[in-house]
């Protein structure tokens, strides 16, 4: 079965800066990928990549086979680390913004997702805490039947109990076929969910391993192998 | 999905549409049955015409400002969807880039004819009471004359050109913004600076052209001797305007396009 993600010396430069540079990468199917780094390693810029929000300035990335475009997009359920929704929407005008966009989006999984949250559906978004709006953009990406979820940053602006319950709704409302990859700093927040790694130093991929190989090769957790890398 | 994409672009600021459009109708009706109506044009005195002065620029007023107005909800729904924060969602819908143009270049032209449908009711609805038209029609062989055509035709020209130049409106402010955000610390600043830009190149163009014709200065009309030259003239020089107006928006379309297509980078 081919990667449902794939990369082909991937280089993306920004004027003269390189954000990524002969990137080589491929990602199979049905496993939680956290994708690691320190802050400008080129974690979005690979994420901005995946959903075609960017073009390569070098090499090639592949989703389920195809340069990212339309087709693409229907099978790729993305959530960005950053407020994307119009603030004076309400939370049901988000939800049919989502249904009328993406034929894999399913209404009875959001509505599930809401009503454990207490999300009120005639809210506007501006109402909303921050919490509650990742919250919120979560359940959307969450409620999509897709092949590839990309979050990045899913559990950055939250508390922990809230933390707890993000990785609960993404363990549970993907479809085992699927592949998510993680963009995050909190390791030892989602290390227990991970089936593999893939740490990012200055624009290049540094390690590819499953947290099996991690714990056995190097006798470290990956949080703890993550600081040891990445000292500053 | 255009249908779609068009759809949540006319619901975004329809409200602010419809409540600034209805401030002006409403003006319209004021001033027709509570101004206008009362006013005798048989009189002569300064009165009257200093009145009548105020109204008018009253009312222009009214008019830049909704005119404005829908001109900002058309930017700001492109700016907001496309290069702040919403874009990460907007451009990652499963639709290309080139449909999102379209989208918007075509929910914005909706914007812009209803407004100049609504601003052509509102003027009608000023100007045909009784009294106007009998003023009207009182001076009406010397407007005809000196323009060389009945003001209702010049007025049915107009309003086509003004259609017209709503699409190319619509692109160019498309053009300036996706120019503006080449230059990621200062996107405002930038579409500022590409419709200052792109303003003085195409008069500059607008007076080459005009000039290699012999329009301007009024060259070949410089006598106007009657009414028929005079609108041969303005017809002549709309035309041009409006030939060098499609060219620009073609080619801004075409910028705007791989701008869309290739540097987007949101922050």
């Amino acid at each position: 079965m081919r990667p449902i993600l794939e990369c082909q010396s991937l280089t993306k430069k920004y004027g003269s800066d390189y954000a990524l540079f002969g990137v080589d990468l491929a990602l199979g199917r049905g496993q939680i990928v956290g994708l690691l780094g320190p802050n400008g390693s080129g974690k979005t810029t690979l994420i901005k990549l995946i959903n075609g929000l960017l073009t390569p300035t070098e090499g090639r990335i592949l989703v389920d086979g195809q340069a990212p475009g339309v087709e693409t997009k229907k099978i790729v359920s993305y959530l960005p680390d950053r407020d994307y929704l119009s603030r004076h929407m309400r939370v049901k005008d988000v939800l049919a913004y989502y249904m009328d966009f993406y034929k894999d989006f399913s209404a009875e999984n959001s509505s599930r997702m809401l009503d454990a949250l207490e999300i009120d559906r005639k809210a506007r978004l501006s109402s909303l805490s921050k919490g509650t709006k990742e919250k919120l953009q979560l359940v959307l990406v969450m409620s999509r039947n897709a092949d590839l979820y990309v979050l990045d940053e899913p559990i950055g602006g939250v508390d922990p109990a809230a933390r707890d319950y993000i990785l609960q709704t993404i363990l549970t409302n993907y479809n085992e076929n699927a592949t998510i990859l993680i963009s995050t700093h909190l390791i030892a927040d989602i290390e227990n969910v991970l089936d593999r790694v893939v740490f990012l130093s200055a624009g290049q991929v540094t390690l590819n391993a499953s947290v099996d190989e991690i714990r056995t090769d190097y006798g470290k957790s990956v949080d703890t192998l993550f600081r040891e890398v990445f000292k500053c | 999905m255009l249908g779609k994409l068009i759809k949540y672009d006319l619901k975004y600021g329809a409200k602010i549409f419809i409540l600034v459009h209805a401030i002006l109708l409403a003006a319209c009706i004021f001033g027709r049955f509570f101004f206008l109506d009362h006013l005798d044009f048989g009189r002569t005195d300064s009165i009257v015409v200093s009145s009548l002065a105020i109204f008018v620029s009253v009312m222009l007023f009214l008019y830049i400002v909704v005119c404005f107005c829908t001109w900002l909800i058309i930017a700001a729904r492109f700016y907001r969807s496309l290069f702040t924060g919403e874009g990460y969602l907007s451009w990652t819908f499963p639709v290309s880039g080139v449909l999102h143009l379209w989208a918007k270049i075509l929910s914005g032209c909706i914007w812009f004819f209803l407004d100049c449908f609504i601003c052509a009711a509102g003027i009608i609805l000023l100007v045909t009471g009784s009294n106007v038209r009998d003023a009207y029609f009182a001076i009406a062989p010397e407007v005809t004359e000196y323009f060389g055509m009945p003001p209702g035709t010049f007025a049915s020209v107009f309003f086509i050109y003004m259609l017209v130049s709503c699409i190319c409106s619509v692109i160019s402010t498309y053009f300036c913004i996706a120019a503006g955000q080449l230059f990621p610390s200062h996107r405002i600043l930038g579409a500022l600076i590409a419709y200052f830009v792109y303003s003085f190149i195409s008069q500059l163009l607008a007076f080459a052209v005009l000039a290699a014709m012999r329009l301007f200065p009024a060259g070949a009309y410089t006598d106007m001797a009657s009414g028929i030259d005079a609108a041969r003239y303005t017809l002549s020089i709309m035309g041009v305007t409006l030939i060098i107006m499609v060219a620009v928006s073609v080619f801004q379309y075409i910028v705007t396009h791989i701008i869309m297509k290739k540097k987007v980078n949101l922050l």
